[in-house]
């Protein structure tokens, strides 16, 4: 049987890649659309410099760091949650981890870039080449970034290739693109060897690169002496903002091509029952580090950081840290815990109000701190403007519109190792769970309980 | 596009790999010298070096790993599918 004969059984899944329809170019014109207004307000901002923004003194840090800092968490989704779970051998994991790590690659470039916009006049990059000094955490950052988005998307271009050689024998357009990134692939047991031995070993470099970056990011805050900021729980809790925010948003995702590309068979209810499961312990475990980190604070009672306190907890900013402490645990834990309401419905509420409550939580850690000045000048105040509002939208289009690109020339779900579940997952599972249990199990026992 | 194009865009590709890992790797030792001519945390800078320069190396042997060894293991008859 031949690349197209196996591959006819997921026609569904080369769909999107086969056929476009009407409602495709009109998606495309409305992101091109929100990405050219971004682009031509950016202009304004290289031709008038930064005085268009609502930053100022003390208020140095604004959107633009909170986006950074919220998309880079979001990259967390992808490579991470598909390396622990490839690494875990979760056989649930085959129709999810293409778009996890579609997710961390795209978000990453967006995130990546926003210091960029923070700097003003981009032309300023140079001076990282020229001048850059590693004493700075600012630099560690460039550093890690960069290594995530080179393993990342090495991480997701090596399991596409068997995908890429399928669409080149379908003779999809563009052949040449097909056969120019297939490398040759033409799926002999010497070829599968070669890359199962690379992902593996990607799979586990992977996970502390993810962990570093996040933990790196805390640092240009922790690293600091300032109220609000130096803190040594920094680290960790970033990270689990970063993989909380990341569930979310691979539920969105995943959610709104099942239903766009009628994915149906493939992301079934039980690949959102499980995950949302992890957002639930995620938002807990979210819960848990705010927590410590606000009353060690409130406990020592220090007056600098205590002005940060309540400018966050009754000041200023109490609406956006409620919010976010509603839009973070309390609706995500009042719909995930309930069976009735852990529905593609309730997930997709949930998801959602986590990634409005992780930004605000971003924007929390960001503003308050720099507004409150520890020498004897008066409180900052923070209104972002037009220009930076349309950037942050303008990030949002470009995501959309290179997850909707992606979508158009490569299967959003790995149709190889679907096909590899069918052949051998459940040989796989009846011989792990044969290991697993006290007793000695026939093997039909086993394939009737598993069936 | 004929068969020989694509492989020389392949062959490129690794290369423009290599140059940028290189690249970042040469960036990354001149950080370090910057960093002890000026006294500058020097031990912080060599342990962030120590982790990224090999990282970066790793991830380019990786990707060149796999195109030789696919390109070594091809069996000659084309019109087999690209399938597991």
């Amino acid at each position: 049987m031949n690349g197209n004969e196996i591959a006819a059984k997921d026609d569904a899944l080369f769909r999107s890649i086969e056929y476009t329809g009407k409602n495709f170019y009109y998606a495309v014109g409305i992101f091109v659309t929100v990405i050219a207004f971004a682009a031509f307000l950016y202009l304004g901002q290289i031709i008038s410099g930064l005085g268009v923004t609502g930053m100022a003194q003390p208020v140095s840090w604004g959107f633009y760091i909170v986006n950074f800092v919220f998309f880079i968490g979001i990259s967390h989704a992808g490579t991470l949650i598909s390396a622990i779970l490839r690494l875990s051998k979760a056989e649930w994991r085959r129709p999810i981890t293409r778009m996890a790590e579609v997710i961390t690659a795209i978000v990453l470039a967006i995130g990546g870039l926003h210091p960029i916009l923070d700097l003003g006049q981009p032309g300023r990059i140079w001076h990282l080449a020229t001048s850059g000094r590693l004493q700075s955490p600012l630099l560690w950052d460039v550093t890690s970034i960069t290594a995530y988005f080179a393993a990342s998307t090495v991480y997701l271009f090596l399991p596409l290739i068997p995908d890429i050689a399928i669409l080149r024998d379908r003779g999809t357009k563009p052949r040449w693109l097909y056969q120019f990134l297939s490398w040759g692939w033409q799926g002999t047991p010497k070829q599968h060897k070669v890359l199962n031995r690379t992902i593996n070993i990607l799979m586990i470099g992977v996970i502390p690169i993810a962990v570093s970056v996040h933990t790196v990011i805390s640092y240009i805050f922790a690293m600091t002496v300032q109220p609000g900021w130096h803190s040594t729980i920094f680290g960790p809790y970033f990270v689990v903002g970063a993989i909380f925010s990341g569930i979310a948003a691979l539920l969105i995702v995943m959610i709104v091509f099942r239903k766009v590309y009628h994915l149906e068979n493939y992301l079934k209810e039980i690949h959102f029952s499980y995950l949302s499961i992890l957002l639930l312990i995620m938002s807990l475990l979210w819960f848990y580090f705010t927590f410590c980190e606000y009353l060690t604070t409130h406990y020592g009672n220090e007056p600098d950081e205590m002005r940060v306190f309540f400018y966050k907890f009754s000041g200023d900013f109490a609406p956006y840290f409620w919010a976010m402490i509603l839009c973070n645990f309390i609706i995500p834990v009042a719909i995930l815990s309930n069976k009735k309401t852990r529905k593609i419905k309730g997930i997709l509420f949930a998801s959602f109000t986590v990634l409005i409550g992780m930004w605000l939580e971003r924007l929390i850690i960001v503003v308050p701190s720099l507004a409150n000045p520890r020498l004897g000048y008066p409180t900052g105040i923070y209104i972002p403007s037009i220009t930076e509002w349309a950037l942050f939208a303008g990030g949002i289009a470009v995501f959309m519109l290179g997850f909707l690109l992606f979508a158009k020339f490569f299967p959003l779900i790995s149709v190889w190792e679907i096909q590899e579940g069918r052949a051998s997952s459940i040989k796989e599972v009846a011989h792990r769970l044969r290991s697993y249990l006290p007793d000695e199990l026939e093997e039909d026992e086993i394939k009737k309980a598993l069936h | 596009m004929s068969p020989k194009t694509i492989k020389f865009l392949q062959y490129a590709s690794i290369a423009w790999i290599w140059i940028f890992v290189l690249s970042v790797d040469v960036w990354i030792i001149s950080l370090l010298i910057v960093a002890r001519r000026l006294h500058d945390a020097i031990n912080a800078s060599v342990g962030i070096g120590i982790i990224a320069i090999p990282l970066f190396l790793l991830i380019a042997t990786a990707l060149t790993y796999v195109f030789f060894g696919l390109q070594k293991h091809r069996e000659v008859d084309e019109t087999r599918g690209g399938n597991p």
